[in-house]
């Protein structure tokens, strides 16, 4: 189609669409009324496995298949984009060059590094009692670990950063999630169900297996993002363009990122 | 241990077997990775099928609430929860079937795996396997949303796999594009069914909604969350990333995209209509199935027409799955317990089928690096097997009894006359174009029958030679590389300039890749002939399209007593229909092979068609929007009781 007859038939077509969510929305419940029937039963519920953060509740024990779907597109996500950036034939690897950093950013990217993994931890570690949990806190490890790479350079955030494990990490993570459910049901009960003890309501040890499927979901989070990352890094700063000469099908050379 | 706490294991243990694969791939040979595939897809395939006949056995339904999270007496709870009825069941175990079906045709099938790790195409078939069954067995609107993206996500990067072409990339982006698309329309859809009832799960939606009276907001509802699965259906106007993804998608992707992927579409519409909008408080029977056969008509006769003109297999066999979806909308759009039995029938047949013809056309590919029809003319004389099958194929995707297709196309075609003769002669036709279409070229090319092909301009190093290059076809210097049917030749060829999939040409064709078609195409023939196959299918429909039943058994507990489901079986009215398809199937592929172009008059007749599918995913995405406006045009009529 031309440029304008595209432009018309998404006009008159979005034209319609607004209609129906016009039509449907002004049927919608009336903003900031207080009958929220299952939130009422979710909040219930999750102080009844003694879970004082309900939201954590909701993603590790009232739906926790809904996360599991939702940490397995992440876990997707990542394998889907190690296979779509790979580095094909022709394409070849050269070491990233040295960076210079003013000394500056580098002393704080350094003093920065530890506070950071440790408070993408500790949200982690907290997900069952305050807000956070695997997902948030799993990112702030993972972005903790890329501080090397503005302090220092590339090369520095290669050597602390072993691919091979955190892509076992990653699977690893997904696995334990799966593993959880499995033993469940074989402990008697239904899949992922909360047969931990309770523990003491607002405390770290409470609301049983949502600290351990928690745990699970940070540690493929942060193995995950640090896998992502690295592709697209790798990408950007290590592979360059194909030579335009016919690939003759070999395989390509370059060891992995762990080199150094 | 009831049979019900198996069913969670059904979705979650090929994603165990992914994770062990994605771990370890870097280090199992090839062989060990592909046979932990196998293994773990088998299983989950061994539970399903376990779950079904366990269910056969006493109750129909197979109901577990995840994490024991049962609801309180008012049917008032917080978990999730999976309902596996015998023909959603039946479908997870034939999509786990079908994956291992793939994954035993794709046995050492890549060379060239990706540097870190040749476990990262096996663990992607099998999220894929679980996104499937998940979808298949939820019972809860926003998990199914979640399966429908996992599914996505993973056809994406499955369909882009040989990233070292252009063409899989863009056809990976329109498909991600598009059908990310759809994902949204279909939360936009659950937000307003939650906003309205307070509830998620498709049992209790339906409960809230039977109590009140439908108004713009359950139509819009309807309308959106229906419009993304008619987006992963591929159904007209949302039908255009199909051609575009299934034709560069890597072959064993294919068969599972078009085997059992995009069919799992028009399964979730029904079951939406089924489980949510049947009751007294939702919609219609009459609007809904309007819309519903309005689009299947629309998606069947342009299927069949695109098909019916492409000479590159791969698109060939997409456009001919386009036209098939159509029919399956109008079998599932009437909305009868025979139409939905019939279309049952159809879908696991034509299933088979499909995916035994892109394993053909898989062969075809890696022994010459081209899927064009004209260039290959005769040359694959060598391959009497290979070409027997397709020739086999073609014939069931005609209609020709006894294979299941027409058994049931019969029953769905009859369901349809009740409606409209005219539904009927859509079925026939839509049958033989596609049909046709595909014996066309298989005798063409297994055959060399026909006229010889005008000289195809060779490039050096294209097709027969043996050192293949890969380069880019000729048609490289157009602002898109897409190979579209903007042409008005037809002329959509791939010039041998496709690399095979398995790194290099075939001298010998492994027994695996011959062995998948032939059982694929003897299980389309047994669901035609074995007579239990067919009554336990019908008896399935009947349990599904029943709104209170679905509703009793999984808030209520009640299982319903097993009742005889409508009749399913050959008669014959249906045998002649399918002689009829196949004689004008036949007759359709030697009028073509007659000929040297395609005539005057069905050119005029497909430019417009062809002209739209243009690579541009803008375009797409405009018609998209489109489809969503006429979907709700298509059913408001006579939805609105003012009460």
């Amino acid at each position: 189609m031309t440029r304008r007859a595209r432009f018309v038939l998404f006009l008159v077509a979005a034209a319609a669409v607004a209609l129906l969510f016009v039509a449907a929305f002004v049927r919608l419940p009336p903003f900031g009324g207080d009958f929220h029937p299952y939130g009422d039963r979710a909040v219930r519920a999750a102080f009844a496995h003694r879970t004082a953060n309900a939201v954590a509740a909701v993603n590790f024990d009232q739906r926790a298949l809904d996360t599991l779907g939702e940490e397995t597109i992440l876990f997707s996500a990542v394998l889907g984009a190690v296979v779509l950036l790979r580095q094909i034939a022709g394409e070849r690897r050269r070491p990233p060059r040295r960076a210079r950093v003013s000394g500056a950013i580098r002393r704080l990217g350094v003093a920065m590094l530890p506070v950071a993994l440790l408070t993408g931890l500790y949200v982690v570690a907290h997900g069952q009692i305050t807000p956070g949990g695997g997902f948030q806190g799993g990112v702030v490890v993972a972005t903790a670990l890329h501080l090397l790479y503005v302090a220092a350079d590339y090369g520095a955030l290669e050597r602390v950063r072993p691919l091979s494990l955190y892509e076992i990490g990653d699977a690893t993570g997904e696995a334990a999630y799966v593993v959880t459910g499995v033993a469940t049901v074989l402990a008697g009960s239904a899949f992922l169900a909360n047969v931990l003890p309770w523990g003491t309501f607002g405390t770290l040890t409470s609301a049983g297996t949502v600290v351990v499927l928690n745990a699970a979901v940070g540690m493929e989070v942060a193995c995950g993002v640090v896998v992502l990352l690295a592709t697209f890094l790798d990408q950007a700063v290590e592979i360059e363009e194909p030579s335009h000469a016919p690939a003759s099908g070999g395989t390509p050379d370059g060891s992995g990122g762990d080199a150094g | 241990m009831n049979v019900a706490r198996l069913l969670p294991l059904v979705v979650v243990v090929p994603l165990l077997g992914a994770a062990v694969l994605a771990a370890g791939g870097r280090r199992l040979p090839r062989v060990a990775s592909d046979s932990v595939s196998v293994a773990f897809a088998a299983v989950s395939a061994v539970l399903a099928g376990a779950a079904l006949l366990g269910g056969a056995h006493g109750d129909p339904y197979v109901v577990e609430w995840l994490g024991g999270w049962r609801p309180g007496p008012g049917g008032q709870g917080v978990g999730i929860v999976l309902a596996g009825d015998p023909l959603s069941l039946g479908l997870a175990a034939f999509a786990s079937l079908l994956v291992v079906a793939v994954l035993l045709y794709s046995w050492r099938y890549f060379e060239e795996p990706p540097r870190r790790g040749s476990g990262s195409f096996p663990a992607l078939m099998l999220i894929f396997q679980a996104g499937m069954c998940g979808f298949c067995l939820t019972g809860d609107l926003f998990n199914s949303f979640v399966f429908f993206e996992l599914m996505g996500v993973v056809a994406y990067a499955l369909t882009g796999f040989r990233v070292e072409e252009r063409r899989p990339v863009q056809g990976a982006l329109a498909f991600g594009i598009v059908n990310s698309l759809g994902g949204y329309a279909m939360l936009l859809g659950i937000a307003l069914l939650y906003a309205r009832t307070g509830e998620l799960g498709f049992a209790q939606t339906g409960r809230r909604l039977d109590g009140q009276h439908p108004d713009a907001l359950v139509l819009a509802a309807f309308v959106l969350v229906a419009a993304g699965l008619l987006v992963k259906a591929a159904a007209v106007p949302f039908h255009f990333w199909l051609p575009d993804a299934h034709a560069v998608a890597p072959t064993p992707v294919s068969m599972l995209l078009s085997g059992v992927m995009v069919e799992l579409g028009v399964f979730g519409v029904a079951r939406l209509y089924w489980t949510v909008f049947a009751g007294p408080g939702g919609l219609p029977q009459e609007a809904v199935g309007r819309a519903l056969v309005a689009v299947g008509v629309v998606t069947a006769l342009l299927g069949a027409a695109m098909s019916w003109r492409q000479r590159h297999l791969k698109r060939l066999l997409a456009f001919s799955t386009v036209a098939h979806i159509g029919l399956f909308l109008i079998g599932a759009g009437l909305l009868t317990a025979e139409g939905t039995a019939g279309t049952s029938l159809y879908v696991l047949a034509h299933g088979c089928v499909k995916a035994a013809l892109f394993a053909c056309t898989g062969i075809l590919l890696d022994r010459y690096a081209s899927v064009d029809e004209r260039e290959l003319h005769g040359k694959a004389r060598e391959l009497p097997l290979t070409g027997g099958l397709f020739v086999l194929g073609g014939l069931a995707v005609c209609g020709m009894p006894p294979f299941g297709t027409s058994l049931g196309k019969a029953v769905a075609e009859e369901a349809a006359g009740h409606t409209g003769h005219w539904l009927t002669a859509v079925f026939v036709l839509a049958s033989a174009v596609t049909g046709g279409a595909v014996l066309r070229a298989g005798l063409r090319v297994f055959a060399g029958v026909g006229t010889r092909p005008e000289e195809v301009r060779r490039r050096t190093g294209a097709a027969g030679s043996a050192d293949h290059t890969g380069q880019r076809s000729d048609r490289s210097d157009r602002t898109e590389d897409f190979a579209t049917d903007a042409d008005s030749t037809g002329d959509v060829g791939t010039r041998g300039d496709e690399p095979p999939e398995t790194g290099g040409r075939l001298r010998r064709i492994p027994v695996t890749m011959l062995a998948v078609p032939a059982v694929l195409l003897a299980a389309a023939l047994a669901a035609g002939i074995v007579p239990q196959w067919a009554t336990a299918t019908a008896d399935a429909a009947q349990f599904f399209a029943s709104h209170e039943g679905y509703e009793s058994v999984v808030l209520d507990g009640v299982n319903p007593r097993p009742a005889p489901g409508p009749p399913a079986h050959w008669t014959a009215v249906g045998v002649l229909l399918g002689l009829l398809s196949t004689a004008l199937g036949v007759g359709a592929a030697l009028l073509g092979l007659r000929r040297r172009t395609p005539s005057e008059g069905t050119e005029r007749l497909l430019r417009l068609p062809a002209r739209l599918q243009s690579g541009h995913i803008g375009d797409y995405v405009a018609w998209t929007v489109a489809g969503v406006a006429l979907l709700a045009l298509l059913t408001a009529p006579g939805t609105h009781t003012f009460g």
